[in-house]
């Protein structure tokens, strides 16, 4: 079993890591990294650190979701050597996730009905900690994203074709990266986790959709999802950031179980905001309206992308996050009107252009949005029970059809309807799946889709949300039964434009598919069937209300019309008859829908808030970068000016506390003092700059002389070795300036010149004498302190080299980093002057 | 530059005196004035010599900046050790033994974040000075 063997291997690791862990408890320091495992603390209500005795349920947790990631980068790496096949790594992978997940799934319903719970401290200081839990709803995507994953997998075999080796392994690492990362959003129960797994999608599905990227649509298209989804999920992470101040944890399972949270959540004045960036990143994931317009241009990506990612699994995780969030926000009162709102708009809109537009991923783009919107409508009317039906109903249907368009497009390299007509006869297996999924999304008996359908309207009917507006629950309804009208002319409108009709000059010489290409479809739509049909037994009906994210679900199930479903009933036939008569008047709807194309498209407004942000950015540049080192000077000097005066006010500093009187100054010192004015003066009126840098050396080595006075030999020794070396650099520089021009100032810039340098002269000299003062001397023995703790706690007697490399590591590692870039700079900036002199 | 016989007899003398000076200021900085950062300026000090003496084309064969990178690298791994070990990130271990001659021994796995930092200083100040010497040329 390849269970048993992951959960060896994570044996293996547990092992690694228990000395340390053992370290870390016993000795009570604050860990870094520390492994803290447990059963649900929640559920069981303790947590065993150290007992090491629980069952190995929840260590297949991180295995699911961390293996994917480990097997990617190994595609990355023997991609180069085994090109096409690394496909058989995607599929391996994702089986595997699939495997644990049902494992999972049917051990947590036959034993305890406990949530495996996996933690392991990640950033324990911030709160942050790497929690998987695996509830039913987290199962269910999971299964999705892995099952789907394994016939995109298999899709992929046949359908990518024969490209350099590196490029098929880079695509199929990010196949399998982006599986991983899916996998996390179902299985993650902290908010961060969720928020670091949500971006790895965005970005691993730029990479998918940018897959051609010598078509400059693949590149933009790309470039759209990528801006869209990651501002969005950066919104989301700043209402993550605003929910857990308000209730100081970040765990979902704590958030969504407390009551007593919830409250505290809700009282907050952070609540509203939270709420909203969090909408704002779901409605972005999940393509919704504004926001909408990314899908329809991902639609570049190669087919079996946008069958899994466009279709079955990215998509909904904004419908899947808003699903998670329900207990968490329900109680504000803006949640349903915002959700029916944008769910209702969405849902119309979508089906609305899905039905006039000619290519067909497009087509299938715009009912996924549509279908999107429903399920957040669903959410909208806290109708959560009937949530996993109508997301595997989408799953399964959607991603057959883009799975037979992707045949289509493959046998006759176009996409557009209007040049497609009579493949019924070439390929017939294709056409009896698009047959079956097309009547699916139609909403016709015995498929799921008529089910999801039904079950819709009869919530629609008697909502609680609804029941007090009845004119607006009409208006839902009537939306409903429109946009679902519209979806099903689609569906016709795709059998029909494809496989009907006589045979079109594009279909003349297509090939047969080969069995990768046909048998993924073939499964999925056998499953939508067989669900379909399955759902005249009560096993199916128990099964979607124990995968929903409601956990009292009693959403009601049948594929046989009783009595109480006479309402859905009669509205199915409504939707039926308007989508029939849509579709036989579908030129006359299409003259309708072209008089009202004078509304800008959202795509055009987002390019035009992009040329704004340029142009904001060019302007702003040309004014503050004006290539002026006079300019950049006065602005950074004044900045620090500005800086000290504040801080110096804020501390209440006054010279009072300075201990030092010049009587102490040793005559020596005095001396130095007033041979450093003399030089400084030579450096501002030299007339050359070999003048003026000679000058600028000897105040250097003046003030090391001062560090001679003082006896501080640590500095004396950098000082001297520093104005050695600069003194060479300034040589060198000299050998390349142009000659020395005193530029002709107005007397008025020369005063405001001289102004700031004595602003900022003063300044430092007040800023070093206070570092001297009594506040500072007198609170903390600071020198002292330093002292004793670097020969006991560091084993040196140098204070200030034990502060560089122990005490202040980290500080000196972001310098020391500068230091590379700037030599890399350098080096680069130029070596390329150079290369494009000669 | 120019091809003076006495600067180059000087450099040839003074550059391993510098060198070697620079190791000895690089180790006793964890007890005495020193360190990675003065002992790495004081041998590109020494590598601005042997430029001046012997000229820029055959130290611009050479990619300086990749000795700070290996710097750098070897300053985050001293880093990051202690994380692999479960302490926090740069919390360094000091070793202390007794030997009979040389009496109790300090040594601190600073040393080698130090390196790193020497190596830094040197690369960076190496890749400046060669490129800002090629520019004339």
């Amino acid at each position: 079993m390849v269970d048993a063997l992951l959960v060896h291997l994570f044996g293996l690791v547990q092992e690694a890591f228990r000395d340390c862990l053992l370290q870390v408890v016993v000795s009570h320091k604050p860990a870094g990294w520390g492994v803290i495992l447990r059963t649900s603390c929640l559920d069981r209500g303790q947590s065993t650190i150290g007992g090491w005795s629980m069952s190995h349920l929840e260590h297949v947790l991180p295995a699911i979701v961390f293996l994917p990631f480990v097997v990617a980068i190994f595609t990355l790496l023997v991609g180069r050597l085994i090109g096409r096949q690394a496909g058989w790594l995607m599929v391996l992978s994702s089986v595997t996730a699939f495997a644990g997940s049902l494992w999972l799934f049917i051990h947590q319903q036959v034993q305890d009905r406990v949530a495996p719970v996996f933690t392991f401290a990640w950033l324990p200081d911030l709160n942050i900690h790497l929690n998987l839990r695996a509830d039913p709803f987290g199962l269910f995507f999971a299964m999705l994203i892995a099952g789907i994953g394994v016939l995109v997998g298999i899709y992929s075999l046949g359908y990518i074709p024969r490209l350099a080796t590196g490029r098929i392994g880079r695509y199929y690492a990010a196949l399998i990266g982006f599986m991983g990362s899916m996998l996390g959003i179902a299985l993650a129960d902290d908010l961060f986790l969720l928020f670091v797994f949500w971006e790895v999608t965005s970005i691993t599905s730029f990479l998918l959709i940018g897959f051609w990227y010598e078509q400059g649509k693949a590149r933009k298209g790309a470039l759209t999802a990528l801006q869209i989804t990651a501002l969005g999920g950066l919104a989301m992470m700043a209402g993550f950031v605003l929910v857990g101040e308000a209730t100081g944890t970040y765990q979902i399972s704590i958030l969504a179980s407390q009551e007593a949270l919830q409250q505290q959540l809700a009282a907050s004045p952070l609540f509203t905001p939270a709420l909203l960036l969090v909408f704002v990143g779901a409605f972005t994931k999940s393509a919704q309206v504004p926001f909408h317009f990314w899908l329809p241009n991902a639609m570049v990506a190669p087919t079996p992308v946008s069958t899994y990612l466009h279709a079955a699994t990215m998509v909904k995780a904004g419908v899947f996050l808003v699903g998670r969030m329900l207990p968490i926000f329900n109680q504000s009162a803006y949640w349903s009107p915002i959700l029916i709102t944008v769910g209702l708009f969405t849902f119309f809109l979508g089906a609305y252009q899905a039905f006039r537009e000619n290519d067909l991923k497009g087509m299938l783009a715009r009912t996924t949005i549509s279908s999107l919107g429903l399920v957040m409508m669903i959410y909208g009317l806290n109708a959560a029970s009937q949530d996993a039906l109508q997301i595997f109903n989408h799953a399964a249907y959607k991603g057959t059809l883009f799975l037979v368009v992707g045949i289509v497009e493959h046998a006759t390299h176009t996409r557009d309807i209007r040049k497609l007509g009579g493949l019924r006869k070439k390929m017939p297996i294709v056409f009896v799946l698009c047959l079956l999924a097309g009547l699916s999304m139609a909403g016709l008996p015995p498929f799921f889709g008529f089910i999801a359908k039904e079950t819709l309207y009869a919530e629609l009917l008697h909502n609680d949300v609804l029941h007090n507006w009845p004119y607006l629950q009409w208006f839902v309804i009537g939306t409903c039964v429109l946009a679902n009208a519209f979806i099903f002319a689609v569906s016709f409108r795709l059998i029909c434009g494809v496989f009907l009709g006589p045979l079109s000059d594009k279909a003349r010489d297509v090939h047969t598919p080969c069995a990768f290409l046909w048998i993924p479809p073939a499964v999925l739509a056998v499953v939508m069937v067989a669900v379909g049909i399955s759902s005249a037994w009560p096993l199916t009906q128990n099964l979607v209300n124990m995968l929903s994210s409601d956990v009292h679900a009693e959403a009601r199930v049948s594929l046989f019309p009783s009595a109480d479903h006479l309402g859905p009933l009669i509205l199915s036939c409504c939707t039926i008859g308007i989508g029939i008569l849509i579709f036989k008047a579908r030129e006359v709807v299409g003259q309708i829908q072209r008089q009202f194309d004078f509304f800008p498209e959202m795509q055009t407004v987002w390019d035009e808030v992009l040329n704004g942000v340029t142009w904001f950015a060019e302007c702003f540049t040309r004014y503050w970068q004006n290539g002026s080192m006079r300019w950049y000077f006065s602005g950074i000097l004044l900045f620090f000016v500005g800086l000290s005066i504040l801080a110096i006010s804020y501390f209440r500093l006054s010279f009072d506390l300075v201990p030092i009187s010049l009587s102490q100054m040793p005559w020596s010192g005095f001396g130095l003092c007033i041979l450093l004015v003399i030089t400084v003066v030579t450096v501002v009126v030299a007339r050359t700059r070999l003048g003026a840098a000679i000058a600028l050396t000897a105040t250097g080595f003046l003030v090391a002389l001062i560090f001679v006075v003082y006896r501080s030999p640590d500095i004396l020794l950098t000082q001297i070795l520093i104005e050695s070396v600069s003194t060479i650099f300034i040589l060198l520089i000299l050998f390349y300036m142009p000659s020395f021009k005193k530029d002709r100032l107005r007397p008025a810039q020369k005063m405001l010149n001289l102004g700031i340098s004595c602003a900022v002269g003063v300044t430092m000299f007040i800023f070093v004498l206070f570092a001297t003062s009594l506040p500072f001397r007198e609170t903390k023995n600071l020198a002292g302190e330093y002292l004793s703790r670097a020969f006991h706690g560091a084993g040196g007697q140098n204070a200030v080299n034990v502060i560089i490399v122990d005490f202040r590591a980290v500080d000196t590692m972001g310098e020391i980093t500068v230091l590379v870039v700037v030599g890399l700079c350098v080096f680069g900036l130029l070596r390329t002057r150079r290369r494009m002199r000669l | 530059m120019n091809n003076s016989p006495i600067l180059r007899t000087v450099v040839r003398v003074v550059v391993p005196i510098t060198i070697i000076v620079s190791l000895r200021i690089f180790f006793q900085g964890h007890s005495q004035p020193g360190g990675g950062f003065v002992a790495g300026v004081l041998v590109a000090a020494a590598g601005a010599m042997y430029l001046l003496g012997f000229g820029i084309e055959r130290a611009a064969r050479w990619a300086w900046w990749k000795i700070s990178v290996v710097g750098l690298l070897v300053s985050v791994f001293t880093g990051t050790v202690p994380l692999l070990l479960g302490r926090s990130f740069m919390d360094h271990a000091v070793w202390q033994r007794h030997v009979p001659v040389m009496g109790d021994i300090h040594f601190s796995s600073a040393t080698f974040f130090d390196v790193g930092v020497y190596l830094i200083v040197f690369g960076t100040l190496m890749t400046i000075f060669v490129e800002l010497g090629q520019e004339g040329h």
